[in-house]
């Protein structure tokens, strides 16, 4: 090892070399609105033990501009969220053959996909119909 | 040569431990056809321009697994990465990411290689069978739960490409995963628990937060990313039943 | 210098390399070996074998099918007898691989499955999808990983071998990683370093294939055994020569000329069959559809490419399921390298060098002139292969005789000591002033890669596919000529850490004399057999002056002498080799003047 000099390179700001790993960290970025809008869930939640006065003061606080503009916010790192979480559900799983056949990484991610849009469009519907 | 007027222009970061002190860049003009190869372009440099550049290669087929390097920051083999799909602009090639430059575009792989040897990448057979009994049965369906992972050529571009053994050089990675994997797939196989520690331990699975973009960039579709995070379920039901068992875990 | 103490030293650790390392560690445990190479194991050329490995196995086939294969497929310039063990050893070391974990491809059933190869009477080769040659390397090497007693020497590069007392007693390596040396002293050497295909400008070959061993060997006087025999496979791609397996043909692909026709059937090996006929077309052996392709040419009908004349290589009737199970690395090859979808559109290609039939001159049990020296593999010339080798015997030849190697090595090990170490170590630093010495020449002129490409195109022109008495002098001149030019070698890279120019000098020195040993034993042999052909008045097989082994032996600064030894015979009498329909033909006569024989 005497002459051998191996010369190791910095990984500082990895992140930004690479597109995929940038939006590697912007998949784990969306963690935090998740978490983010469990805690506005879990509020409203306790609101709701509190009684119908409490309760409705958290309604109205989700009424305001900011709070709308804090949703569609959320919104959007939500549909980023679960698009890459399908996309990388496949690698979790075991490998799955259906009559012989290997089930394809992106036959998984696409029926992933349906399910939440399908699930969103009727808890959608359900709630506007309670609401009616 | 003489009536070629193409030419492109390859960056190669230099490391000469004896007379640098850190790597540095420096340009070579290359003439070049449009079936040209990365590899066949820095064979033109070392021929022609600058017999010092060092690099590995051998079989320009990317089955040997030798000529891995980064080019324009992606990990790439330059036997089958080609020169037209950067013309007319210029590219970059740099040593293999996340592993010590020894030379110019060498980087070490012994380590690599012990980490290899210590998942016990052989076939540990579930029965004993002499010769003369002739070959152990497998079908080819058994045969093809463990063909992917088998495909590995050892280039180590799923290393480059994994920023946590980047960062973590005694991280296992997905890479020995899929040989690990490789075998205990393998029908005729009963080592899976000999192989267990490694998946278990400090820095085995449990270090992959499911990037994915080693996956991405092998050239022979072994999909080591799912292999490792395969292992995660496995490793978890491993912990679980030996808090149960004091034995471990049973198949 | 390191000095590190071996009972067997391995140089080379490929197919061949790893699996005599295997049974010298499994004969016994105790003895320490030191397997060297140049390249991490993993990319030995090994690696790049497509096609598959021969072995008796359907209850149709027979070792005498097998033999008789073999020896006409070398146009009966085997040692029979070799080859007798060698058909009757083959089975078992297939099976022993699939013990130790290679993934042959199955039948339904389970069993192992077989498929027909070129030149072979019955399918009975093993193999792999279209990848046999790596899956038996990563299997040798994976399974050498469970035994202590095989030391690696990763990167290690060797310079030369030692020898006192008459005996080899070990070799000079250098230590890419820092430029520096370490002997390996060791009781028995094997030589496992693989072909020379590198000399030839177009090539199969991985650029570590230099010979490195065949110039070892014969430096130390171990005569280089029929040399002239080079074989060209028939399907390589334009521009690169990377191979396309043999199998594709066993797959039942076509070769077509520039009319769509399957030419083949002109050069007596039809006539043409819509399936695969064993032996027959595209089955037929490697020299003579290299031969063919070579006539092709000269008749204006193969198809002009930007690299050269090629033909097609038509796979499209196998359809896309049976290309893509049988035959996933060609389509991958085709597509990466050539934009070319292999189920849509034929491929192009031409033939290329691509195996050294010849070798050092190695015995029945691997052993050269040379005691404590073996060699084995496509480095050696143990006597299987003759004038051209049949696809599917290499990689079944690595490891039979692997596996003779180690135990023979092993057993010699054990009877002898290291005789004089102190003697031993001079000679080790007298090497490495030679090695060093290679590059730090005062007044060099010559740049490396310009010697080795007049080296590689001279090569091309005279000892092509066919040959001509004034091309062969030309080179041989050239040759010389090239010798001195390298003792004028001026390189750029005086480092010491990881100088692969250095490296790749001392290998142009390994090239440019076994070339030499190519072209003179190919100039002197004076007819034509097997993968040597003459268009100069030597167009015919001469057995009653030619029935015998060409010797090159080393000439130092000077030309080899070339010898002659004799070809063991013992079942097969020399005949004609006959495939096609004139193969059937003569068979059929065979089997009736026995039967009449016997009646």
């Amino acid at each position: 090892m005497s002459i051998q000099r191996p010369y190791v390179r910095s990984m500082d700001g990895w992140w930004k070399r690479n597109a995929y790993f940038t939006r590697y960290m912007a998949r784990e970025v969306t963690a935090l609105f998740v978490a983010a809008y469990a805690v506005v869930l879990l509020v409203g939640v306790i609101r709701l033990s509190q009684g119908e006065a409490a309760f409705n003061g958290w309604l109205q606080a989700l009424k305001t501009p900011l709070s709308l503009v804090f949703h569609l916010l959320v919104l959007a790192t939500f549909v980023y969220h679960s698009w890459s979480w399908f996309n990388i559900m496949p690698i979790t799983m075991p490998m799955m053959f259906i009559g012989g056949k290997r089930v394809q990484p992106g036959t998984i991610t696409r029926t992933g996909l349906a399910a939440t849009v399908v699930a969103c469009l009727a808890v959608f519907f359900i709630v506007r119909g309670i609401s009616s | 040569m003489a009536d070629i007027k193409t030419l492109i222009e390859i960056e190669v970061l230099r490391y000469r431990p004896e007379q640098d002190k850190e790597p540095v860049v420096q340009t070579y003009k290359v003439p070049f056809t449009d079936d040209m190869s990365v590899l066949q372009g820095l064979q033109y440099i070392k021929d022609y321009l600058d017999g010092t550049v060092s690099f590995r290669w051998s079989c320009r087929m990317a089955i040997c697994g030798s000529c891995g390097m980064m080019v324009d920051g992606k990990p790439k083999l330059a036997c089958k990465t080609f020169l037209r799909d950067y013309y007319p602009g210029n590219l970059r090639v740099e040593a293999l990411a996340h592993f010590p430059v020894e030379r110019d575009l060498m980087v070490t792989v012994k380590d690599y290689v012990k980490r290899l040897e210590g998942i016990k990448p052989y076939l540990i057979p579930k029965e004993t069978r002499t010769i003369e009994e002739g070959e152990y049965l497998q079908t080819p369906q058994q045969r093809d739960r463990f063909m992917q992972f088998s495909a590995c050529i050892n280039c180590m571009l799923c290393y480059a490409a994994c920023p946590q053994y980047g960062m973590n050089s005694k991280f296992i990675g997905s890479g020995h995963m899929a040989i690990l994997n490789r075998y205990n797939a393998d029908s005729r196989d009963g080592g899976r628990d000999e192989r267990m520690e490694s998946v278990n331990e400090e820095d085995g699975v449990w270090g992959c937060t499911a990037i994915g973009y080693c996956s991405v960039v092998c050239p022979k579709q072994v999909d080591p990313a799912h292999a490792i995070n395969m292992y995660k379920a496995k490793s978890t039901i491993d912990y679980l039943t030996g808090l149960v068992t004091p034995g471990g875990a049973d198949e | 210098m390191e000095v590190f103490k071996a009972d067997v030293t391995i140089v080379g650790a490929g197919g061949a390399g790893l699996r005599a390392a295997l049974a010298v560690a499994e004969t016994d445990p105790e003895l320490k070996i030191a397997l060297i190479s140049k390249v991490y194991p993993m990319r030995s050329h090994t690696v790049a074998a497509e096609g598959g490995a021969a072995a008796v196995t359907r209850a149709d086939d027979s070792l005498d099918f097998h033999f008789d294969d073999t020896v006409h497929g070398g146009d009966w310039l085997c040692e029979q007898d070799v080859v007798e063990y060698f058909v009757a050893h083959a089975h078992e070391e297939v099976v022993q691989m699939e013990h130790w974990g290679c993934p042959w491809s199955r039948k339904e059933d389970g069993h192992a499955n077989v498929r027909a190869f070129g030149g072979m009477k019955i399918e009975r080769t093993w193999f792999a999808a279209d990848k046999t040659g790596f899956h038996m390397l990563h299997t040798l090497f994976q399974t050498s990983i469970k035994y202590p007693s095989i030391k690696r020497f990763d990167e290690y590069f060797c310079t030369d071998l030692m020898v006192e007392d008459g005996r080899c007693q070990g070799v000079l390596a250098i230590q890419i990683a820092t430029g520096e040396f370490t002997l390996i002293l060791a009781k028995a050497v094997i030589i496992a370093t693989g072909g020379a295909g590198r000399v030839f400008r177009e090539n199969t070959n991985g650029g570590i294939v230099t010979g490195d061993g065949m110039a070892l060997a014969y430096r130390h006087g171990v005569p280089l055994r029929d040399m002239e025999f080079m074989q060209y496979h028939p399907t390589c791609m334009p521009g690169t020569g990377l191979l396309f397996t043999e199998a594709c043909r066993g797959e039942g692909g076509f070769m077509l000329n520039k009319d769509g026709y399957r030419y083949l059937q002109d050069y007596g090996l039809g006539p043409p069959d819509p399936s695969p006929r064993n032996k027959a077309m595209e089955l037929g052996p490697r020299d003579r559809l290299s031969q063919a392709f070579w006539h092709e040419k000269k008749k204006g009908r193969t198809i002009e490419g930007p690299h050269g004349a090629v033909v097609n290589l038509d796979l499209r009737h196998l359809g896309a399921a049976k290309l893509h199970e049988r035959l996933p690395l060609i389509c991958e090859l085709a597509e990466e390298f050539l934009g070319i979808d292999p189920v849509h559109t034929p491929i192009p290609v031409l033939p290329a060098v691509h195996y050294t039939m010849g070798g050092i001159l190695a015995d029945g049990k691997t052993a050269s002139s040379l005691p404590g020296l073996y060699s084995v593999g496509e480095c050696s010339s143990v006597g299987i292969h003759g004038a051209n080798r049949l696809g599917s015997n290499s990689l079944t030849e690595l490891i039979v005789f692997g596996k003779v190697a180690g135990i023979e090595a092993a057993k010699y090990a054990k009877s002898v000591a290291i005789s004089n170490p102190a003697a031993i170590e001079k000679q080790a630093e007298a090497a490495q002033a030679r090695a060093v010495g290679v590059v730090n020449k005062p007044g060099g002129t010559e740049r490396l890669a310009v010697l080795r490409t007049e080296m590689a195109k001279s090569m091309e022109d005279g000892c092509g596919i066919y040959r001509l008495q004034a091309d062969m002098q030309a080179t041989c001149d050239t040759l010389r000529e090239l010798r001195e030019r390298y003792k004028h070698l001026k390189i750029d890279d005086h480092s010491k850490v990881y100088n692969t120019e250095w490296l790749l000098s001392i290998e142009l020195g390994y090239l440019l004399e076994v070339a030499e040993a190519i072209v003179y034993s190919a100039f002197n042999r004076k007819e034509s057999r097997g993968s040597h052909q003459r268009l100069d008045g030597y167009e015919k097989r001469d057995d009653a002056n030619y029935l015998k082994h060409s010797l090159a032996y080393y000439g130092g600064d000077g030309v080899p002498r070339i010898e002659y030894g004799d070809v063991k015979i013992t079942k097969s009498k020399p005949g004609t080799r006959a495939y096609g329909a004139a193969g059937e033909k003569a068979e059929a006569e065979e089997r009736e003047h026995e039967g009449a024989g016997n009646g």
